[in-house]
Protein backbone atom coordinates (compact mmCIF):
# COMPACT_ATOMS: atom_id res chain seq x y z
CA UNK A 1 0.00 0.00 0.00
CA UNK A 2 1.08 3.75 -0.68
CA UNK A 3 1.29 5.56 2.11
CA UNK A 4 2.74 8.78 1.02
CA UNK A 5 -0.62 11.32 0.73
CA UNK A 6 -1.00 12.11 -2.91
CA UNK A 7 -1.05 15.84 -3.81
CA UNK A 8 -3.46 17.68 -5.97
CA UNK A 9 -3.12 20.96 -7.31
CA UNK A 10 -6.17 23.19 -8.61
CA UNK A 11 -5.28 26.37 -10.34
CA UNK A 12 -8.61 28.28 -11.11
CA UNK A 13 -8.98 31.99 -11.12
CA UNK A 14 -12.53 31.41 -9.74
CA UNK A 15 -12.37 31.28 -6.35
CA UNK A 16 -15.85 29.58 -5.63
CA UNK A 17 -14.67 26.72 -8.12
CA UNK A 18 -11.38 26.47 -5.56
CA UNK A 19 -13.64 26.28 -2.63
CA UNK A 20 -15.72 23.75 -4.27
CA UNK A 21 -12.74 21.54 -4.58
CA UNK A 22 -12.03 21.90 -1.39
CA UNK A 23 -15.46 20.70 -0.05
CA UNK A 24 -15.54 18.43 -2.51
CA UNK A 25 -12.38 16.46 -1.48
CA UNK A 26 -12.37 16.97 2.83
CA UNK A 27 -12.81 13.29 2.79
CA UNK A 28 -10.40 12.57 0.82
CA UNK A 29 -6.72 11.56 2.27
CA UNK A 30 -4.89 13.99 -0.05
CA UNK A 31 -2.89 17.07 0.35
CA UNK A 32 -5.04 19.68 -1.57
CA UNK A 33 -3.23 23.40 -2.75
CA UNK A 34 -5.33 25.91 -4.83
CA UNK A 35 -4.11 28.70 -6.50
CA UNK A 36 -6.28 31.78 -8.49
CA UNK A 37 -3.51 31.94 -11.29
CA UNK A 38 -0.69 30.63 -13.28
CA UNK A 39 1.47 33.33 -11.47
CA UNK A 40 0.47 32.17 -8.65
CA UNK A 41 0.83 28.25 -9.25
CA UNK A 42 4.63 29.25 -10.31
CA UNK A 43 6.57 28.98 -7.19
CA UNK A 44 4.75 25.73 -5.78
CA UNK A 45 5.39 23.56 -9.22
CA UNK A 46 8.64 24.80 -9.28
CA UNK A 47 9.84 22.13 -6.90
CA UNK A 48 6.91 20.03 -6.75
CA UNK A 49 5.05 17.08 -8.72
CA UNK A 50 1.50 16.87 -8.05
CA UNK A 51 0.13 13.37 -8.11
CA UNK A 52 -2.64 15.39 -10.25
CA UNK A 53 -2.88 18.90 -11.88
CA UNK A 54 -6.01 20.62 -12.47
CA UNK A 55 -5.67 23.54 -14.79
CA UNK A 56 -8.90 26.21 -15.96
CA UNK A 57 -8.75 27.05 -19.49
CA UNK A 58 -9.61 30.04 -19.05
CA UNK A 59 -8.00 32.80 -16.75
CA UNK A 60 -7.21 36.55 -16.78
CA UNK A 61 -3.73 36.71 -17.80
CA UNK A 62 -1.98 33.67 -18.73
CA UNK A 63 -4.61 30.91 -20.01
CA UNK A 64 -4.37 27.11 -18.83
CA UNK A 65 -3.38 25.64 -21.97
CA UNK A 66 -0.50 27.93 -22.91
CA UNK A 67 0.07 27.29 -19.21
CA UNK A 68 0.33 23.43 -20.04
CA UNK A 69 2.73 24.25 -22.81
CA UNK A 70 5.29 25.72 -20.02
CA UNK A 71 4.73 23.49 -17.85
CA UNK A 72 5.72 20.37 -20.35
CA UNK A 73 8.72 22.28 -21.05
CA UNK A 74 10.11 21.95 -17.68
CA UNK A 75 11.67 18.15 -17.30
CA UNK A 76 9.52 17.93 -13.94
CA UNK A 77 6.36 18.63 -15.20
CA UNK A 78 6.76 16.34 -19.02
CA UNK A 79 4.57 13.51 -17.40
CA UNK A 80 2.35 15.38 -14.52
CA UNK A 81 -1.10 13.99 -14.94
CA UNK A 82 -3.48 17.16 -15.77
CA UNK A 83 -7.07 17.73 -16.39
CA UNK A 84 -8.31 20.83 -17.72
CA UNK A 85 -11.44 22.62 -16.48
CA UNK A 86 -13.69 24.49 -18.75
CA UNK A 87 -16.92 25.80 -19.19
CA UNK A 88 -16.53 24.54 -23.12
CA UNK A 89 -16.06 21.62 -24.22
CA UNK A 90 -14.55 22.91 -27.48
CA UNK A 91 -13.60 20.70 -29.88
CA UNK A 92 -10.55 22.66 -30.50
CA UNK A 93 -9.43 23.03 -26.63
CA UNK A 94 -9.73 19.13 -26.38
CA UNK A 95 -7.23 18.74 -29.66
CA UNK A 96 -4.59 21.28 -28.20
CA UNK A 97 -5.10 19.52 -24.28
CA UNK A 98 -4.81 16.09 -25.89
CA UNK A 99 -2.02 16.98 -27.85
CA UNK A 100 -0.22 18.31 -24.47
CA UNK A 101 -0.78 15.00 -22.72
CA UNK A 102 -3.96 16.59 -20.24
CA UNK A 103 -5.88 12.83 -19.61
CA UNK A 104 -9.33 14.65 -19.82
CA UNK A 105 -11.39 17.50 -19.20
CA UNK A 106 -13.52 18.23 -16.34
CA UNK A 107 -16.41 20.82 -17.34
CA UNK A 108 -18.58 23.57 -15.04
CA UNK A 109 -20.77 23.53 -13.25
CA UNK A 110 -19.29 20.34 -11.82
CA UNK A 111 -20.83 18.28 -8.74
CA UNK A 112 -18.77 17.56 -6.25
CA UNK A 113 -19.41 13.44 -7.39
CA UNK A 114 -17.64 14.27 -10.32
CA UNK A 115 -14.69 16.30 -8.43
CA UNK A 116 -14.70 13.49 -6.41
CA UNK A 117 -14.56 10.35 -8.87
CA UNK A 118 -11.91 12.07 -11.10
CA UNK A 119 -9.49 11.97 -8.46
CA UNK A 120 -9.78 8.45 -7.33
CA UNK A 121 -9.47 7.48 -10.93
CA UNK A 122 -6.31 8.83 -11.12
CA UNK A 123 -4.76 8.69 -7.38
CA UNK A 124 -4.49 5.45 -5.41
CA UNK A 125 -7.81 4.45 -4.34
CA UNK A 126 -6.30 3.44 -0.81
CA UNK A 127 -5.97 7.27 0.15
CA UNK A 128 -9.78 7.59 0.46
CA UNK A 129 -11.31 6.96 3.89
CA UNK B 1 -9.46 63.48 -40.30
CA UNK B 2 -9.30 63.43 -37.02
CA UNK B 3 -5.67 62.56 -35.31
CA UNK B 4 -6.91 59.89 -33.57
CA UNK B 5 -9.32 57.72 -34.88
CA UNK B 6 -10.67 54.13 -35.58
CA UNK B 7 -11.70 52.60 -38.55
CA UNK B 8 -13.58 49.41 -39.29
CA UNK B 9 -12.05 48.16 -42.15
CA UNK B 10 -13.91 44.14 -41.89
CA UNK B 11 -16.89 43.36 -39.81
CA UNK B 12 -17.98 40.18 -40.49
CA UNK B 13 -17.55 36.97 -38.52
CA UNK B 14 -16.45 33.49 -40.28
CA UNK B 15 -16.13 34.51 -43.98
CA UNK B 16 -16.41 37.13 -46.20
CA UNK B 17 -19.81 37.73 -47.53
CA UNK B 18 -19.43 40.59 -50.66
CA UNK B 19 -23.05 39.72 -51.39
CA UNK B 20 -25.28 42.55 -52.79
CA UNK B 21 -27.61 41.98 -49.54
CA UNK B 22 -25.10 42.66 -46.83
CA UNK B 23 -23.23 45.61 -48.36
CA UNK B 24 -24.49 48.46 -46.07
CA UNK B 25 -22.96 46.73 -43.12
CA UNK B 26 -19.61 45.46 -45.05
CA UNK B 27 -19.08 42.04 -46.54
CA UNK B 28 -15.44 42.06 -45.41
CA UNK B 29 -14.41 39.95 -42.16
CA UNK B 30 -12.45 41.12 -38.89
CA UNK B 31 -10.19 43.96 -39.00
CA UNK B 32 -10.50 47.71 -37.40
CA UNK B 33 -8.00 50.22 -37.23
CA UNK B 34 -6.88 52.17 -34.54
CA UNK B 35 -4.93 56.00 -35.48
CA UNK B 36 -3.65 57.80 -32.84
CA UNK B 37 -1.45 60.64 -33.70
CA UNK B 38 -0.19 58.83 -36.73
CA UNK B 39 0.49 55.14 -34.96
CA UNK B 40 -1.33 52.83 -36.01
CA UNK B 41 -2.40 49.78 -34.23
CA UNK B 42 -4.41 46.86 -36.32
CA UNK B 43 -6.88 44.59 -34.84
CA UNK B 44 -6.82 41.67 -36.72
CA UNK B 45 -5.86 40.84 -40.12
CA UNK B 46 -9.16 39.79 -41.81
CA UNK B 47 -9.82 40.03 -45.10
CA UNK B 48 -10.61 43.92 -44.06
CA UNK B 49 -6.71 44.32 -43.51
CA UNK B 50 -5.90 44.59 -47.48
CA UNK B 51 -7.81 47.70 -48.48
CA UNK B 52 -6.51 49.07 -45.42
CA UNK B 53 -3.21 47.97 -46.74
CA UNK B 54 -3.50 49.55 -50.32
CA UNK B 55 -4.40 53.05 -48.04
CA UNK B 56 -1.49 52.79 -46.07
CA UNK B 57 0.79 51.25 -49.43
CA UNK B 58 -0.43 54.76 -51.25
CA UNK B 59 0.64 56.97 -48.67
CA UNK B 60 4.15 58.28 -47.05
CA UNK B 61 3.60 59.44 -43.32
CA UNK B 62 4.21 56.70 -41.76
CA UNK B 63 5.38 53.21 -42.53
CA UNK B 64 5.20 51.27 -39.48
CA UNK B 65 2.43 49.30 -37.85
CA UNK B 66 1.71 47.15 -34.99
CA UNK B 67 -1.03 44.04 -35.46
CA UNK B 68 -2.75 42.27 -32.80
CA UNK B 69 -4.07 39.19 -33.85
CA UNK B 70 -7.15 38.06 -31.61
CA UNK B 71 -6.65 34.18 -32.62
CA UNK B 72 -5.58 32.74 -35.66
CA UNK B 73 -8.79 31.32 -36.85
CA UNK B 74 -9.00 32.27 -40.64
CA UNK B 75 -11.62 34.87 -40.76
CA UNK B 76 -8.77 36.84 -39.18
CA UNK B 77 -5.77 35.88 -40.65
CA UNK B 78 -6.45 35.56 -44.32
CA UNK B 79 -6.17 39.28 -45.55
CA UNK B 80 -2.26 39.12 -44.74
CA UNK B 81 -1.18 37.02 -47.70
CA UNK B 82 -2.60 40.05 -49.49
CA UNK B 83 -1.33 43.12 -47.14
CA UNK B 84 0.71 44.67 -49.62
CA UNK B 85 2.82 46.64 -46.44
CA UNK B 86 4.26 43.26 -45.91
CA UNK B 87 5.64 43.18 -49.51
CA UNK B 88 7.65 46.42 -49.05
CA UNK B 89 10.97 47.24 -47.74
CA UNK B 90 10.85 49.90 -45.70
CA UNK B 91 7.64 48.58 -43.78
CA UNK B 92 8.04 47.42 -40.69
CA UNK B 93 5.65 45.17 -38.82
CA UNK B 94 5.05 43.86 -36.01
CA UNK B 95 2.92 41.51 -34.75
CA UNK B 96 1.12 40.28 -31.36
CA UNK B 97 -1.31 37.33 -30.49
CA UNK B 98 -1.45 34.30 -28.36
CA UNK B 99 0.74 31.70 -27.90
CA UNK B 100 3.44 30.52 -25.79
CA UNK B 101 6.50 31.56 -28.30
CA UNK B 102 7.44 33.92 -31.03
CA UNK B 103 8.10 30.73 -32.79
CA UNK B 104 4.53 29.51 -32.26
CA UNK B 105 2.78 32.63 -33.29
CA UNK B 106 5.11 33.07 -36.70
CA UNK B 107 3.97 28.87 -37.46
CA UNK B 108 0.37 29.54 -36.95
CA UNK B 109 0.86 32.78 -39.71
CA UNK B 110 3.29 31.23 -42.09
CA UNK B 111 1.37 28.07 -42.25
CA UNK B 112 -1.71 29.59 -44.24
CA UNK B 113 0.97 30.68 -47.00
CA UNK B 114 2.45 27.20 -47.51
CA UNK B 115 2.13 25.71 -50.53
CA UNK B 116 -0.31 24.57 -51.97
CA UNK B 117 -2.48 26.53 -49.75
CA UNK B 118 -0.62 29.92 -51.55
CA UNK B 119 2.08 30.87 -54.36
CA UNK B 120 4.57 32.14 -51.92
CA UNK B 121 5.60 32.06 -48.64
CA UNK B 122 6.15 34.71 -45.49
CA UNK B 123 9.60 35.01 -46.23
CA UNK B 124 8.73 37.13 -49.91
CA UNK B 125 7.79 39.53 -47.35
CA UNK B 126 10.04 42.16 -47.53
CA UNK B 127 9.35 44.59 -44.34
CA UNK B 128 10.52 44.26 -41.49
CA UNK B 129 8.86 41.75 -39.67
CA UNK B 130 8.75 41.61 -36.07
CA UNK B 131 7.30 39.64 -33.26
CA UNK B 132 6.60 40.61 -30.13
CA UNK B 133 7.36 37.82 -27.12
CA UNK B 134 3.71 36.43 -26.44
CA UNK B 135 4.80 36.65 -22.66
CA UNK B 136 4.72 40.29 -22.85
CA UNK B 137 1.50 41.66 -20.89
CA UNK B 138 1.19 45.12 -22.00
CA UNK B 139 2.50 46.85 -25.10
CA UNK B 140 2.90 50.10 -26.45
CA UNK B 141 2.24 51.69 -29.70
CA UNK B 142 2.86 55.54 -29.22
CA UNK B 143 0.99 56.46 -26.41
CA UNK B 144 -1.48 53.54 -26.78
CA UNK B 145 -1.32 50.84 -24.48
CA UNK B 146 -2.44 47.70 -25.41
CA UNK B 147 -3.38 44.71 -22.33
CA UNK B 148 -4.75 41.29 -23.90
CA UNK B 149 -7.56 39.26 -21.99
CA UNK B 150 -8.72 35.44 -22.24
CA UNK B 151 -11.96 34.47 -23.68
CA UNK B 152 -14.37 32.32 -24.17
CA UNK B 153 -14.28 31.07 -27.98
CA UNK B 154 -12.45 27.48 -29.13
CA UNK B 155 -8.55 28.15 -28.45
CA UNK B 156 -6.91 30.44 -27.10
CA UNK B 157 -8.20 33.77 -27.80
CA UNK B 158 -8.10 37.06 -26.55
CA UNK B 159 -9.55 40.12 -26.78
CA UNK B 160 -7.60 43.55 -26.01
CA UNK B 161 -7.98 46.86 -24.31
CA UNK B 162 -6.15 49.45 -25.55
CA UNK B 163 -5.76 53.12 -23.93
CA UNK B 164 -5.27 55.63 -26.23
CA UNK B 165 -4.98 58.10 -23.49
CA UNK B 166 -8.04 59.96 -24.07
CA UNK B 167 -10.04 56.84 -24.33
CA UNK B 168 -10.67 53.44 -23.55
CA UNK B 169 -11.21 50.97 -26.55
CA UNK B 170 -12.49 47.21 -26.32
CA UNK B 171 -12.14 45.22 -28.43
CA UNK B 172 -13.83 41.63 -28.52
CA UNK B 173 -14.18 40.10 -31.26
CA UNK B 174 -14.97 36.28 -30.91
CA UNK B 175 -16.33 35.55 -27.21
CA UNK B 176 -19.33 33.64 -26.11
CA UNK B 177 -20.78 35.34 -23.09
CA UNK B 178 -22.62 34.22 -20.34
CA UNK B 179 -22.11 30.63 -21.15
CA UNK B 180 -21.59 29.28 -17.48
CA UNK B 181 -24.86 30.71 -16.01
CA UNK B 182 -27.12 28.89 -19.04
CA UNK B 183 -25.18 25.75 -18.37
CA UNK B 184 -26.34 25.84 -14.55
CA UNK B 185 -29.59 26.89 -14.97
CA UNK B 186 -29.85 23.45 -18.01
CA UNK B 187 -28.78 21.28 -15.03
CA UNK B 188 -30.03 22.93 -11.88
CA UNK B 189 -32.11 20.01 -10.66
CA UNK B 190 -29.47 17.74 -11.01
CA UNK B 191 -27.50 19.30 -8.30
CA UNK B 192 -27.88 19.48 -4.24
CA UNK B 193 -28.80 22.34 -2.35
CA UNK B 194 -25.63 22.96 -1.79
CA UNK B 195 -24.16 22.62 -4.62
CA UNK B 196 -26.58 25.10 -6.19
CA UNK B 197 -25.75 27.48 -3.74
CA UNK B 198 -21.76 26.88 -5.01
CA UNK B 199 -22.51 27.15 -8.63
CA UNK B 200 -24.91 30.33 -8.37
CA UNK B 201 -21.69 32.19 -6.65
CA UNK B 202 -19.24 30.44 -9.27
CA UNK B 203 -21.68 31.91 -11.63
CA UNK B 204 -21.60 35.26 -10.24
CA UNK B 205 -18.23 35.51 -9.99
CA UNK B 206 -17.81 34.51 -13.61
CA UNK B 207 -20.18 36.95 -15.02
CA UNK B 208 -18.01 39.49 -12.61
CA UNK B 209 -15.22 38.38 -14.57
CA UNK B 210 -16.54 39.10 -18.42
CA UNK B 211 -17.71 42.96 -16.57
CA UNK B 212 -14.76 43.65 -15.14
CA UNK B 213 -13.21 42.80 -18.25
CA UNK B 214 -15.33 45.05 -20.14
CA UNK B 215 -15.86 47.50 -17.58
CA UNK B 216 -16.54 51.46 -18.34
CA UNK B 217 -15.16 51.04 -21.65
CA UNK B 218 -15.81 54.39 -23.74
CA UNK B 219 -16.11 52.22 -27.02
CA UNK B 220 -16.61 48.49 -26.66
CA UNK B 221 -16.64 46.46 -30.14
CA UNK B 222 -18.01 43.35 -29.39
CA UNK B 223 -19.21 39.47 -30.67
CA UNK B 224 -22.96 39.97 -31.95
CA UNK B 225 -23.19 37.27 -34.42
CA UNK B 226 -26.18 35.48 -33.12
CA UNK B 227 -29.85 36.15 -32.99
CA UNK B 228 -31.51 33.95 -30.09
CA UNK B 229 -32.95 31.70 -32.10
CA UNK B 230 -28.89 31.19 -33.97
CA UNK B 231 -28.09 30.89 -30.31
CA UNK B 232 -30.84 27.88 -30.14
CA UNK B 233 -28.43 25.51 -31.96
CA UNK B 234 -25.45 27.53 -32.12
CA UNK B 235 -24.85 27.38 -28.54
CA UNK B 236 -21.34 26.72 -27.82
CA UNK B 237 -19.81 27.55 -30.72
CA UNK B 238 -17.78 30.47 -29.53
CA UNK B 239 -19.93 33.54 -30.36
CA UNK B 240 -22.22 35.80 -28.72
CA UNK B 241 -26.09 36.56 -28.73
CA UNK B 242 -26.35 40.45 -28.92
CA UNK B 243 -29.35 39.99 -26.28
CA UNK B 244 -26.06 38.89 -23.75
CA UNK B 245 -23.91 40.95 -25.49
CA UNK B 246 -25.98 44.47 -24.92
CA UNK B 247 -27.30 43.54 -21.48
CA UNK B 248 -23.37 42.51 -20.27
CA UNK B 249 -22.79 46.05 -21.87
CA UNK B 250 -24.75 47.56 -19.88
CA UNK B 251 -24.13 46.05 -16.59
CA UNK B 252 -20.59 47.16 -16.93
CA UNK B 253 -20.91 50.84 -17.31
CA UNK B 254 -19.92 50.71 -21.35
CA UNK B 255 -20.79 54.44 -22.84
CA UNK B 256 -20.75 52.70 -26.48
CA UNK B 257 -21.68 49.39 -27.83
CA UNK B 258 -20.32 48.92 -31.48
CA UNK B 259 -21.87 45.29 -32.37
CA UNK B 260 -19.68 43.56 -34.39
CA UNK B 261 -18.69 39.78 -36.06
CA UNK B 262 -21.85 39.89 -37.99
CA UNK B 263 -22.75 36.61 -39.08
CA UNK B 264 -22.28 36.14 -42.91
CA UNK B 265 -25.76 34.61 -43.45
CA UNK B 266 -27.37 37.87 -42.07
CA UNK B 267 -27.96 40.57 -44.70
CA UNK B 268 -28.35 44.13 -43.98
CA UNK B 269 -32.02 43.72 -43.15
CA UNK B 270 -31.47 41.04 -40.37
CA UNK B 271 -29.16 43.36 -39.20
CA UNK B 272 -31.01 46.10 -38.82
CA UNK B 273 -33.33 43.77 -36.73
CA UNK B 274 -30.60 42.93 -34.22
CA UNK B 275 -29.71 46.63 -34.06
CA UNK B 276 -34.04 47.54 -33.38
CA UNK B 277 -34.01 45.03 -30.74
CA UNK B 278 -30.82 46.14 -29.26
CA UNK B 279 -31.80 49.37 -28.62
CA UNK B 280 -35.13 47.77 -27.50
CA UNK B 281 -33.35 46.38 -25.00
CA UNK B 282 -31.45 49.37 -24.08
CA UNK B 283 -34.69 51.23 -23.32
CA UNK B 284 -36.68 49.03 -21.46
CA UNK B 285 -33.32 49.08 -18.77
CA UNK B 286 -33.63 52.65 -18.89
CA UNK B 287 -29.70 52.84 -19.62
CA UNK B 288 -27.86 55.38 -21.31
CA UNK B 289 -25.89 52.63 -23.42
CA UNK B 290 -25.12 53.81 -27.08
CA UNK B 291 -25.18 51.09 -29.88
CA UNK B 292 -23.97 50.96 -32.82
CA UNK B 293 -24.02 48.34 -35.68
CA UNK B 294 -20.26 48.66 -36.90
CA UNK B 295 -20.18 48.94 -40.41
CA UNK B 296 -17.74 48.76 -42.96
CA UNK B 297 -15.85 51.88 -43.35
CA UNK B 298 -17.34 53.77 -40.41
CA UNK B 299 -14.90 55.58 -39.00
CA UNK B 300 -15.12 57.15 -35.18
CA UNK B 301 -13.25 59.94 -33.31
CA UNK B 302 -11.00 59.45 -30.72
CA UNK B 303 -10.06 62.66 -29.80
Amino acid sequence: MNTEIPTVVVVDDNATVRALFQRSTENLAIELHTFGSADDADEFLADQKPKLLFLDIIMPEKDGLTYLQELRRQPLHRDTPVIMITSKDYAQDRTVANELGALEFITKPMPMRAITDIILKYINKDNHY
Amino acid sequence: MANSYLRFWGVRGSYAAPFPTHLKTGGNTSCVEISVDDKILVCDAGTGIIPLGNKLAAQQKTKELVIVLTHYHWDHICGLPFFVPAFIPDWKIQFYGPGESILEMKQNLDSQMQAPYFPVGTETWMAQIEYIEPSQRVINVGSMQIKHHSVHHPGITYGYTIDTGKKKVIYVSDNECQFLDKSIKQKMTEFSQEEQEMFEAMNREEYEYELHAIKDADILIHDAQYTPEDYETKRGWGHSCYVDVVNSAIDAGVKELYLYHHDPYNDDNAIEKIYEESIKIIQSRNASLKCHVAREGMEVELD
